[in-house]
């Protein structure tokens, strides 16, 4: 399978599948995914929706390297994800994506700063760089007053924010986040969309699950949709166009009295 | 809505003419409606002839006519106010005639129809989130709450989408002769 390349022989696309299967076995054998091919460019903020069991957290766990392919290719920045060894891709994983996971994972014995730093630490990031980028972070997700606190006294929204900054530290090529909002209560969730869209503006790439439509069309651009482990669909949005909002009535103006 | 039970509730409150109705109406829509005077006048008339307004007072400067309401009036009002509405909204019928036929005809791509579908649907969301943050910014609750029924009505469209995929593609394929063997002589 050919690898798209500009003429500096770099790929055109920051996230590149090429007709990847997976199929997890067992007594039965599942196929997760068949057949997805799928480019994502630097920049893009995609949805990617489906029912439960479509596939959709098995593509993100492809983009991380959490998981390998059956068959295809997964490029991400320049590297063959699906060819590295355990060494390289925990190095991938370090050094090119930040992870948000539905349940935040943040670890209840660190403070919320100590939990922002840590992968930085593991990634060998000088201390002082590392805080540097800690505290802008905290700044950004408007959690500067929370950075001694634990995250159990932290509600799920100021936690979500957490788990964002400590995938941020290490300025990720991608930022993966599956059901980031999934365990929020709407309010909270479009805080976190939100500040996602507004990393996003910066130019961060990000890469979302969701099965919440209505946040998908807020704050994406771009909306997959899976269907047992097929793509369906693949949208981008248009600019939100200017609507009256005497069109969301239907007014029987010419009723008869 | 109904211009015939804005005009009564705007007459409980205070007599009023018609150029006063029509703008006292747009701003309990919150100006997302722009009401025809000429409707006003002629829906007066008419709740004139029924009883349920009356003139009152000397028709003013060019021919300002003020109405207050009868105690009939009152009465079709306060019935109105305390009925639940009957009707939720209708489901799109004619998406749904699309769907039976892309069924029929020549093993439609309903996967294909629906995707298409789902775009307009995610796009409306997209403009509704738009105008939502407008109507924030601009503090008018009201307009979040026309935003907000809007939204959830577009989510119900959605979903029943997804229900008309599953459905539909769990059916056997359509075959002509098995459906209308009744109509065999
Ligand atoms: N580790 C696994 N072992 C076996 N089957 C799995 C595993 N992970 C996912 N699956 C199966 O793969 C399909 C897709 O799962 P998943 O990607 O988690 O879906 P989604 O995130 O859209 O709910 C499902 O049928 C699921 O049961
Ligand atoms: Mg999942």
């Amino acid at each position: 399978m050919s690898h798209l390349t500009d003429q500096h022989g770099h790929s055109t696309y920051l996230i590149e599948l090429s007709n990847v299967n997976k199929t997890y076995n067992g007594s039965t054998d599942q196929v997760a995914l068949s057949d997805i091919t799928l480019k994502i460019p630097a920049g893009q903020f995609t949805a990617i929706m489906g029912a439960s069991g479509s596939g959709k957290s098995t593509l993100l766990n492809l983009i991380a390297g959490l998981d390998r392919p059956t068959k295809g290719e997964v490029w991400v920045d320049g590297i063959r994800v699906n060819a590295l060894g355990e060494a390289a891709l925990a190095r991938y994983r370090r050094k090119r994506l930040g992870f948000v996971f539905q349940f935040f994972n943040l670890l209840n014995q660190l403070s919320v700063l100590d939990n922002i730093l840590l992968p930085a630490q593991l990634a060998g990031l000088q201390s002082k760089v590392a805080h540097q980028r800690a505290r802008q972070l905290l700044d950004q997700l408007g959690i500067t007053d929370k950075a001694r606190v634990y995250p159990g006294q932290l509600s799920g929204g100021q936690r979500q924010r957490v788990a964002i900054a400590r995938a941020l530290i290490n300025q990720p090529s991608v930022l993966l986040a599956d059901e980031p909002t999934g365990a929020l209560d709407s309010r909270s969730g479009d805080a976190v969309m939100e500040l996602l869209a507004q990393i996003n503006e910066k130019g961060q790439t990000i890469v979302l699950v969701t099965h919440d439509a209505r946040l998908a069309a807020a704050y994406a651009t771009r909306i997959i949709s899976l269907r047992d482990g097929r793509i369906v669909d693949d949208s981008i949005l248009q600019a939100p166009q200017h609507q009256a909002p005497s069109d969301l009535l239907h007014l029987h103006s010419e009723e008869a009295v | 809505m109904s211009l015939k039970f804005g005009i009564l509730g705007l007459l409980a409150e205070t007599p009023l003419h018609g150029y006063e109705v029509k703008t006292r109406f747009e701003s309990i829509l919150g100006h997302t409606w722009e009401v025809n005077i000429g409707q006003v006048y002629s829906t007066l008339q008419r709740l004139e002839r029924d009883n349920w307004v009356e003139a009152v007072g000397e028709r003013g400067d060019r021919g300002k006519q003020a109405y207050q309401l009868t105690a009939q009036g009152r009465q079709a009002l306060d019935h109105w106010l305390s009925e639940p509405e009957a009707e939720p909204q209708q489901l799109h019928d004619e998406l749904f005639i699309k769907l039976m036929l892309m069924r029929r005809l020549a093993n439609g791509n309903l996967e294909g129809l629906i995707a298409r579908q789902r775009r307009v649907y995610l796009q409306h969301l997209r403009n509704l989130a738009e105008l939502e943050r407008h109507a924030r910014a601009e503090n008018r609750p009201d307009l979040l709450l026309l935003i907000k029924g809007a939204v959830i009505h577009t989510e119900a469209d959605i979903k029943w989408l997804d229900v008309c995929l599953e459905e539909l593609t769990s059916l056997q394929p359509y075959h002509p002769d098995s459906e209308h063997q009744e109509e065999k002589p």
